[in-house]
């Protein structure tokens, strides 16, 4: 009779069962248990620190392969690729028709077949490059950070650099990768199950605390599921309760980086499916805001839920990403001006994430929620700054837009981004016509000025 | 995705070159700029074009994206519109607003001439060789704002003014019953002679600049 199990079977099982057990205890130890009491081991740290110099030396080598092949090395702009002239309409009109040399500026006639060179010129100009276009795609590196998905050099150098490569990618897929979705589900699980618990305690200060310490820490294990090192600057500024936090929104990730520092109460569209599923948990546990899809369309309706939300004095801060859409983190476009309206102290924040261990910008047309989050758990890391700013209110004299372009300048300037002042919403949309109207009147106002400078003359 | 994923081949480059006159560098940022705004696809339509902002601003727009799409702006002596381009015949557009070279001073008036070229294209729209009274009106009515700081008729009689006075500088005194057709490209560069457009109608590219990375 043959043995069921022999011996070889036997061992293998029993080597399976204590590494999976030490795997497990390794996770609770390092990751897990820390994640529960807030404290850090500095293991990400140092994974990064190392990384750095891991990058540093593939880029030496790739420069230093392509001097010795004689390859013209490409480097990226990420800056304007147009010198920018700052001169008015007006100036450059009246400079194309100064230069022709057989016609006096003052007697010149109303209007000069040259004009058209300017309106030719800055068409022209703004088709090699504008501002807003490439906000809606991927930043690009100087360096490379052994990632194939953003290498633009990328020839067959040698042979290290390919093995390194080649063990970067099954580092990160086959030990990264699924670590990650481990903690993932863990942590997701565990908001979601907790939540529910604490639901069903009756309302009171024992709730708001437990919410309170569940959500950060299930947060806090999602932010080891992505390995994201953030630095938090000037925490006194935290949002307090009673009032707005505002950010710059580059991905759906923000939301967990800031929440894993603090409580704040989200605003949004209820989804169906597993996100549904975890928002109707945790609005058992502490007041979200979440709106039915038909819900957003009423702009009176949203602005009323949020200001009673802000009344009620001891509720959490509203969490707010004035954009409404994901910017590629190098510049703030629009916020949109129904944030400010209702009144409250407006904390911002600004996120800046560091594009050299991972590209943190969601292109939702490129790239679905899941394939996206596959992306960011098989990068190396997430490494991102966040600055608390000092609170903010409007002022007398201000208008809701006014206020708005004054936190958006604040918010630019501590994260480094470039101001701009178009709306987000021309991912999807097409600019109204009035824009053309502008430049047509100001054209036709410095025509009117020389017709009635010669009337008067 | 291999690891051995070249670049763009070299050797097309280099006919690119030859034929626009831009460097490689160049030639490789407004090919990734090309892939930007058709969305990685191979060829641009007038749709992509859409897209820009800031051209949307521009009251002739509608003539810039068709100058785009005109045959006779790709330097192969062909005619009439096309629907879409591919990245060769965007480059032999940009090709128009190119600042020359210190090195082309004897081949400035060649210059100039091509430059001047494309905006009477811009204004000749239906390719007979001449700008009416018409398409010029048209052009001018373009440019200006049907805000109330213009009479309503006012881009007709500035449109009438100046093909009276080229019609003055390039016809002389006119009989009577002497019609005048149109502005022909001679008349066209003669009445632009003066202005140094081969210094006014180019767009510069800037230095490389570093990006900023997290403090």
């Amino acid at each position: 009779m043959e043995l069921f199990f022999n011996p070889f079977d036997n061992l293998v099982c029993i080597l399976l069962g204590i590494s999976l057990t030490v795997w497990f205890t390794l996770l609770l130890v390092f990751i897990i248990v820390p994640a529960i009491f807030g404290v850090s081991f500095g293991i990400r740290r140092l994974y990064m620190k190392t990384l750095l110099k891991l990058f540093e030396w593939a880029t030496l080598r790739i420069e230093r392969g392509a001097k010795e092949n004689n390859h013209h090395l490409h480097k990226p702009y990420s800056n304007a690729i147009i010198a920018k002239e700052p001169t008015s309409l007006e100036e450059e009109i009246k400079e194309i028709r100064r230069s022709g040399s057989n016609k006096d500026l003052d007697s010149a006639s109303e209007f000069e077949m040259s004009d058209i060179f300017y309106f030719a010129r800055r068409g022209v100009a703004s088709i090699m490059d504008d501002e807003v276009t490439k906000r809606f795609s991927a930043e690009e590196l100087e360096s490379w950070n052994l990632l194939t998905r953003s290498n633009n050099n990328f020839h067959y150098i040698s042979l290290r650099l390919t093995v390194l490569w080649g063990l970067g990618l099954v580092i990160r897929y086959s030990f990264l990768l699924p670590l990650r979705v481990t903690l993932a589900f863990t942590g997701v699980g565990l908001l979601v199950f907790l939540t529910c618990v604490i639901g069903l305690l009756p309302n009171g200060r024992l709730k708001n605390f437990l919410s309170e310490k569940v959500h950060l820490m299930c947060y806090r294990i999602c932010v080891r599921a992505l390995t994201a090192i953030i630095t938090y600057h000037d925490s006194e500024n935290k949002p307090k309760k009673g009032g707005i936090c505002v950010a710059n929104h580059t991905s759906p990730i923000d939301v967990i980086i800031l929440a894993s520092d603090g409580c704040y109460a989200m605003v949004g569209q209820i989804h169906g499916g597993l996100m549904g599923i975890i928002q109707r948990s945790m609005v058992k546990a502490c007041p979200h805001i979440w709106f039915e899809r038909s819900e957003v369309k009423d702009r009176h309706l949203v602005a009323k839920r949020l200001s009673d939300h802000l009344e009620v004095k001891t509720k959490l801060p509203i969490l707010i990403f004035p954009e409404g859409t994901c910017i590629n983190n190098t510049s703030v476009m629009m916020f949109k001006k129904g944030s400010f309206e209702i009144g409250g102290t407006v904390y911002p924040v600004a996120i800046k994430y560091d594009p050299r261990f991972g590209d943190a910008f969601w292109n939702s047309s490129k790239f679905g929620m899941v394939s996206y989050l596959l992306r960011m758990m098989s990068s190396w890391a997430i490494v991102c700054s966040v600055w608390y700013l000092p609170p903010m209110s409007r002022e007398e004299d201000e208008d809701a837009v006014q206020f708005a372009n004054r936190v958006k300048a604040a918010i630019a300037r501590q994260g480094g981004l470039v101001d701009l002042l178009w709306d987000g919403g021309l991912k999807r949309g097409k600019v109204k016509e009035t824009f053309k109207e502008e430049q047509q009147k100001l054209y036709s106002k410095m025509l009117v000025g020389t017709q009635e400078d010669r009337s008067r003359s | 995705m291999g690891a051995l994923q070249s670049s763009p081949g070299q050797p097309e480059y280099v006919d690119l070159k030859e034929k626009t006159g831009f460097s490689f560098s160049q030639i490789r940022v407004l090919h990734k700029r090309f892939k930007l705004l058709s969305h990685n696809g191979e060829t641009l339509k007038r749709d992509h074009f859409n897209s820009i902002p800031d051209l949307a601003c521009n009251p002739i727009r509608s003539q810039i994206i068709e100058a785009f799409f005109d045959r006779r702006n790709f330097r192969q002596n062909g005619e009439g519109p096309v629907d879409e381009i591919h990245f060769e015949e965007f480059l032999m557009v940009m090709s128009h607003f190119k600042a020359p070279s210190p090195r082309m001073i004897e081949e400035r008036e060649s210059v100039r001439r091509e430059k001047l070229r494309f905006i009477f294209n811009m204004h000749d729209t239906d390719n007979d060789g001449t700008i009416t009274l018409e398409e010029y009106r048209h052009v001018i009515d373009e440019l200006l704002s049907l805000s109330e700081a213009l009479e309503k008729d006012t881009a007709k009689s500035i449109a009438d003014a100046a093909m009276l006075e080229v019609a003055s500088t390039s016809m002389g005194h006119m009989e009577p019953d002497e019609f005048y057709e149109g502005i022909t490209f001679e008349h066209f560069l003669k009445l632009l002679k003066g202005f140094e457009i081969e210094l006014k109608m180019n767009v510069h590219f800037s230095m490389m600049d570093t990006p900023t990375f997290c403090k």
